[in-house]
């Protein structure tokens, strides 16, 4: 007999509008910045959108936001808290500062409740930031959207050729599992210095792209004001040019067919 | 509170099955839960025949175990149910529902009881959970 829970994760994704894992190989490269950017601008451009947080030993998103509320639950399940027109969820909501030792069957099942027990309504864009490398999130993900056409990820690197060694990696086993990838996200890209465009970690290979049969959807520049906002409380106003690019990419994301 | 969502989660399974199997109907459906989902049976059992109505589940005998939680320490090896720990959960982690009544997060997730719980005896975060979670559908009898 199937899994009643998992069965229901997976209704769920088949009825959301477009799908967007934001994924990497590699730690430490702003996946979790560009999922919740991407969302956030998402929503400001009038898509339902919610983002899930699936990085389960290191959840970025009630920090990020700055929810530090307590969750509710209505009939549907838990109640994503709203904040800009975005919902969100996160196992860290309900986990407060606590490590969570957790592995294999027991992860499936709980990122099988988190989807499933989630009362998202109905979404035109569902982002989810996943964890670095592929352990049994990316596992768990595969499995789930197996099948569903309007899945597909962003790859998320930076320019050091260490990351996109890695990325590499996660190119691989998403095409070999049949999963749809939009395209890069180069991120770290370029710093802004008076004017002048400084690349401090070189540029992304040809070699690299034409290996990996992927297009630049953007390319982010260090924008320190934004560790800045997030301690502040502020990351809703995104820099003007973060902005811009965020739009780009959605637009690369959406008008995929 | 979330009954209902998990009411919706068995009814499609089944629903699933039956499609699968060519069935007409269902006379009988046992489901076993996990002590740590602290369920109320009786909005299950309610929400369970309302979402059957007009399907071919209407009618069909629900009946429910539950599954008690037991825990193993990887460290010390101490061994303990869910009762002992009950009281000693987050006092500053709950949901809220709209009744006003708050639960543990465990109730919706129980796998988040790797979180929440230590042992009681070393204290140790590493410890396994080896019975009396989620939630599953344990036998069906199908009319073809």
């Amino acid at each position: 007999m199937s899994d009643p829970i998992l069965g229901k994760a997976r209704s769920k994704l088949r009825k959301m509008g477009r799908i967007t894992l934001v994924a990497s190989g590699k730690g430490g490269v702003g996946k979790s910045l560009v999922a919740s950017s991407l969302a956030l601008t998402s929503a400001s451009r009038g898509y339902r959108t919610g983002l899930l947080d699936l990085d389960v030993h290191g959840p970025s998103v009630p920090r990020i936001f700055g929810f530090n509320g307590e969750l509710l639950a209505g009939k549907g399940g838990l109640i994503p808290p709203v904040i800009n027109g975005l919902k969100l969820m996160s196992a860290g909501f309900m986990v407060g500062r606590n490590p969570l030792l957790i592995r294999g069957e027991s992860k499936f099942s709980l990122l099988s409740f988190l989807l499933a027990i989630t009362d998202w309504g109905d979404l035109d864009h569902l982002v989810i930031d996943m964890p670095p490398g592929t352990g049994d999130e990316t596992i768990f993900s595969l499995r789930v959207l197996r099948g569903v056409r309007e899945a597909g990820a962003v790859i998320v690197t930076t320019p050091s050729s260490l990351s996109q060694s890695v990325v590499m990696r996660l190119i691989s086993l998403l095409r070999g599992e049949g999963m749809r990838i939009y395209g890069l996200v180069e991120n770290m890209a370029y710093i802004n210095c008076c004017g002048e465009l400084l690349r401090p970690f070189g540029s992304i290979d040809d070699d690299f792209l034409r290996d990996c049969g992927l297009r630049i959807l953007a390319s982010l520049p260090i924008e320190p004001s934004i560790e800045e906002r997030i301690r502040e409380g502020r990351f809703l106003e995104l820099p003007e040019e973060f902005r811009s690019r965020m739009d780009e990419l959605l637009d690369g994301i959406m008008g995929v067919r | 509170m979330h009954e209902w969502s998990l009411a919706e989660a068995v009814i499609e399974a089944l629903t699933q099955v039956m499609e699968q199997e060519g069935a007409r109907r269902a006379s009988e459906v046992e489901i076993i839960y996990g002590e740590m989902m602290e369920l109320e049976l009786d909005i299950l059992k309610f929400a369970l025949e309302e979402l059957s109505k007009g399907t071919p589940l209407e009618g069909s005998k629900f009946t429910f175990n539950e599954e008690r939680a037991s825990f193993r320490c990887n460290s010390c090896g101490h061994r303990w149910d869910f009762r002992q720990v009950h009281e000693l959960l987050p006092e500053d982690l709950w949901v809220s529902e709209p009744d006003g009544g708050r639960e543990s997060p465990i109730h919706f997730i129980p796998d988040l009881a790797q979180a929440l719980m230590v042992c009681p005896n070393c204290g140790s975060r590493d410890f396994e959970v080896e019975s009396g979670k989620g939630l599953r559908i344990n036998k069906v009898i199908l009319e073809v």
